[in-house]
């Protein structure tokens, strides 16, 4: 053996020494070359967009190197790449404001989570069974064509559905044009928390079909109708900012905040003065203050312009709506009544919100109408510390309109061959967050074809034959127009900021390559969705529109005034007052029944990160449950004590959950958030708790059809002998306080 | 000049969102420890939200208290650790040094505060939810007790980069993932040896009180109190 030989011989027994020595399988996989320039140990920072609500926080993403476990080309192995590290708010975005709340501190599992669907899927098992296969794109993307290529006959066309949660930007711009040249019908958009009644009612009122953006941090006087504006609803980071400054931001000046709802929320905690009203008359007590400071003459009823026009009574000084008659209907004392209406017509600027459940009752047009109505009688609309619409830069928006979800089911229900042949289904979840009583799995079912985006299976794209999967929000393209939040216009747009983990493409990617490939070829002038958000911005104003700087900056925003109002042409209406409807004799169902967002999962969606499963419930330290909030006195005289396994009965359904004393909840009404209670949600959800959406009624706000999720009543029993499948988990700090009761 | 690192928390300011609780997570590898370790209270938050009820229904209050390690000048967990693995720094930290650690939890059972979490396992990240763990700080495994560090990884970078750049530390340079996340800007991180510092500034706020001070831990996180509104917007205590 010469030397050289003898180097060879070395060189691989060394090599064999070292697989032999592998005990962990990966470190024999085949590493691949990286698709990027990368510095080890550098973080960078990138801006993006949360896509977790519809908010639209802008985000800048740490970004570092790492090795991730990929397949590519049908290969696994380890790939270098740049992988995000952490959320954080970016300072320069108009809504974030450098700050994002916990549920987009935790987005980023969303990238990451263990159960993401991670290449293409064909339904294998009978549909709901979750069983799928795992197929290549091309297979899944020809199946796709096939099947659209069956509906192309003109008659045929407008088979073809797409259901959807509300989308935003170009995405919203897409969809719509896709649709339209397919010759299908808009897009269906469901969300549980649908905003229809307030954008209607902020139409007829003011002229803006827009959630309404507070001047929080300028305001003195706060009065809020239910809204939890602090946690869940509307714009919460932007709020929460404004807030900081409206308690501690002005030297001497402190704002006064009250606010009136039948259960305490996160925000209602924080309030100087919290009221319990009766659920669903949160419009007659708007008025009742506003009778108030119209009989005290500090306002004349002209003040409120159009907004007060459309309220029966109000040009005669609302005389139905004496603190007396208002007392009786809102369970709150005539005096407290008189002295929050001098308090607020005193204490200006003043603002008066309503969101969440006051709106989801039958007559939330109505309550809203007449908040509305107390806003513009102080003259709060566009002056500092008042009531603002984001006003919209010039961009191409899509058009929102579509067939509801409910008259959707019915149709397909109704029909002997369902309307809808082929539905495309983009991250909702209606069949977890609808009423029984309208039917949506039942309907689902029928359409012979359900092509699925979705990222996860839950309850709805279980019911898939094909699932094509998104990318995750951190490797797409995103833009998006904030509708509130901020009295700036803005344009958020970011691009990926890391590349693809799995084998997954982006919706609207998938959405172009179809339509461009189709036998009837649709005229999408776009090669694909990057193409289409470049060339969005081109509108903006000339200087700033440079892509590259909107890019670094994570979007284009402007100081700019309200957009003039958009006054609808048709008769306006004078809204008379109407009483809450409720489904169920209080004789039967004594309880109000009041579901609410929860604050780590909001509707449920957010309910598969581990994260957001362990951090303890603000108001019940609960982590890992569902519970069931009930007065301390009530759950007395029925024998219920802390963590007791309890029925819920309305008329629609059943379900059981641990009880929670709780004194900041009316002794006729019980509460349970939203969000756990999944069959099918990911490993971290999946048969956890019960979801109180299964027993709500169907009843809706009749003018947007909206559901009103806040009118069940229901009644309450103890279970005796129960399995306790799903505790009470309860965080207290530490690790001493727990008895340690199994060993 | 030597640093003393400490914080101010608003409490009018805080709105009880727990956004710093997550931040804490993500910055810090902070594992989950699932429903059923949960259950036996074994849940690990460094940062948490403590709530408590004044009243009954209807006159009835909830206030929000943000409570992390308090940084003690005088800490009752240091003393108790027999491989003195819990140990103060030269800027008042009171640091946990991993792998001096024994598990005695002697610390956690001195510590008033209840802000000390110990590793009955070894943590899970299931596949690929690792590729989120943050390279700056170290992930503790079975047996090691665990606790708030002020972020002392945000710390260093924020020496480093000052040094880099041959400049000071300027107030406002280092700010913990808490502080950071904070939507009402209720936490304010710094150097009390700073007199200038905002942190120092709103420690001497009248309306300011350390928790748990009788015990003579002497904290370095000042609470200031939530405030009541009053007809004239004249201000009293809460």
């Amino acid at each position: 053996m010469d030397r050289r030989d003898f180097i060879k011989a070395s060189a691989a027994t060394g090599a064999m020494a070292t697989l032999a020595s592998c005990g962990n399988p990966e470190n024999q996989l085949i590493r691949f070359i990286p698709e990027e320039p990368l510095f080890p140990g550098i973080a960078t920072w990138k801006p993006s967009i949360c896509s977790l609500c519809s908010a639209g926080c802008g985000l800048l993403v740490r970004v570092m190197d790492g090795e991730a476990q990929v397949v590519r080309n049908g290969q696994t192995g380890l790939l270098k790449m740049a992988l995000a590290k952490k959320l954080e708010g970016n300072p320069d975005h108009p809504i974030s404001r450098g700050k994002i709340c916990a549920r987009g501190q935790a987005a980023i599992q969303v990238t990451y989570h263990p159960d993401r669907i991670r290449q293409p899927l064909r339904r294998s098992g009978a549909r709901g069974s979750g069983e799928f296969q795992e197929i290549s794109w091309d297979e899944a993307m020809s199946e796709a064509l096939s099947k659209l290529n069956g509906i192309a006959s003109a008659e045929d066309r407008k088979t073809l559905g797409f259901l959807t949660r509300p989308l935003d930007g170009q995405r919203e711009v897409l969809v719509s044009q896709f649709l339209e040249q397919f010759g299908a019908a808009p897009a269906t958009t469901y969300e549980v928390f649908g905003e229809s009644v307030l954008r209607e009612a902020n139409k007829r009122s003011f002229g803006y079909a827009q959630l309404p953006t507070f001047d929080l941090a300028r305001a003195r006087y706060v009065l809020s109708f239910g809204a939890d504006f602090l946690g869940t609803w509307n714009s919460p980071v932007a709020h929460s900012v404004a807030y900081g400054e409206m308690r501690q931001g002005r030297p001497g000046v402190r704002a006064k905040f009250v606010q009136l709802e039948p259960r305490m929320s996160q925000t209602g905690a924080n309030a100087d003065e919290w009221v319990p009203i009766k659920p669903g008359t949160e419009g007659i007590l708007a008025l009742g203050l506003a009778h108030v400071i119209l009989k005290s003459k500090l306002r004349t009823p002209s003040a409120a312009g159009k907004a007060g026009e459309l309220i029966d009574g109000w040009s005669a000084g609302l005389s139905n709506y004496s603190p007396e008659a208002v007392a009786t209907q809102t369970g709150i004392a005539p005096a407290r009544i008189e002295r929050l209406a001098l308090e607020f017509a005193e204490h200006g600027p003043a603002l008066a919100i309503i969101g969440g459940a006051p709106l989801a009752h039958t007559n939330g047009m109505f309550q809203a109408l007449a908040v509305n109505a107390l806003n513009a009688l102080v003259g709060n609309l566009g002056k500092p510390g008042g009531l603002f619409f984001t006003p919209w830069p010039s961009i191409a928006v899509g058009s929102k309109a579509g067939r509801g979800l409910r008259d959707l089911a019915e149709e397909i229900l109704s029909a002997s061959k369902s309307p809808v042949q082929v539905l495309l289904l983009n991250d909702a979840n209606p069949v977890f967050g609808s009423p029984p009583a309208w039917k949506v799995a039942e309907a689902l079912s029928k359409i012979p074809y359900i092509i699925s985006f979705g990222s996860f299976l839950d309850e709805t794209s279980t019911l898939a034959d094909l699932i094509l999967p998104d990318h995750s929000f951190l490797e797409s393209w995103l833009d998006d127009v904030p509708e509130s939040g901020t009295s700036m216009s803005v344009a958020s747009i970011a691009g990926p900021v890391m590349r693809p983990l799995h084998q997954t493409r982006s919706m609207p990617d998938v959405l172009i390559e179809i339509g461009q490939q189709l036998q009837r070829r649709l005229s999408l002038p776009w090669k694909n969705f990057e193409q289409m958000v470049r060339a969005s911005v081109n509108v903006l104003p000339e200087e700033l529109s440079s892509l590259e700087k909107i890019h670094e900056k994570g979007g284009w925003w402007s100081e700019a005034p309200m957009n003039q109002p958009n006054w609808v042409q048709t008769a306006r209406r004078q809204t008379p007052a109407s009483e809450a409807q409720f489904d169920g004799a209080p004789s039967d169902y004594p309880f109000h029944f009041l579901p609410y967002p929860s604050q780590a999962f909001l509707d449920g969606s957010l309910a598969h990160l581990p994260w957001l499963q362990e951090l303890p419930d603000v108001i019940s330290t609960a982590m890992w449950s569902s519970w069931v909030e009930i007065n301390p006195k009530t759950a007395q005289d029925l024998k219920i004590a802390q963590g007791d396994i309890i029925a819920i009965k309305s008329g629609h359904g059943t379900l059981q959950a641990p009880a929670l004393l709780s004194p900041g909840i009316a002794p006729d009404a019980v509460a349970m958030p939203i969000g756990q209670g999944h069959q099918n949600y990911t490993r971290y959800a999946s048969g956890r708790g019960a979801n109180p959406l299964s027993i709500l009624s169907g009843m809706t706000e009749p003018e947007t059809g909206a559901h009103a999720w806040a009118a069940t009543r229901v009644r309450i029993e103890k279970l005796e002998r129960v399995e306790q499948k799903s505790p009470l988990i309860l965080f207290s700090g530490g690790m001493r306080e727990h008895e340690e009761t199994h060993r | 000049m030597s640093h003393r690192w400490g914080m101010s928390v608003d409490l009018d300011r805080c709105t009880g969102c727990e956004a710093c609780v997550v931040a804490c997570h993500a910055e810090n590898n902070i594992s989950t420890v699932g429903p059923e370790e949960a259950e036996r209270g074994r849940a690990k938050h460094w940062m948490r939200v403590e709530r408590y009820w004044e009243g009954e229904f209807p006159d009835v209050r909830l206030k929000f208290r943000p409570v992390l390690c308090q940084q003690c000048e005088t800490a009752p967990c240091e003393p108790v650790c027999p491989t003195y693995a819990s140990s103060h720094t030269p800027e008042g930290l009171n640091a946990q040094i991993y792998n001096r650690c024994i598990g005695t939890r002697y610390c956690a059972n001195a510590c008033p505060y209840n802000v000390r979490f110990f590793n009955f396992y070894n943590p899970v990240w299931e596949k690929p939810l690792d590729l989120q763990l943050n390279p700056d700080v170290s992930v503790r495994e079975q047996g090691v007790m665990e606790k708030c560090t002020f972020c002392v990884q945000r710390i260093n970078a924020g020496k480093i980069e000052a040094a880099a750049n041959s400049r000071e530390l300027r107030d406002g340079d280092i700010r913990p993932a808490c502080v950071q996340s904070c939507t009402a800007n209720a936490l304010v991180f710094g150097d009390l040896n700073d007199p200038e510092s905002a942190v120092s500034r709103l420690s001497r706020s009248p309306r300011g009180s350390k928790l748990l001070e009788e015990l003579g831990t002497q904290p370095k996180v000042t609470y200031l109190e939530r405030e009541l509104w009053q007809e004239s917007e004249g201000i009293r205590r809460g």
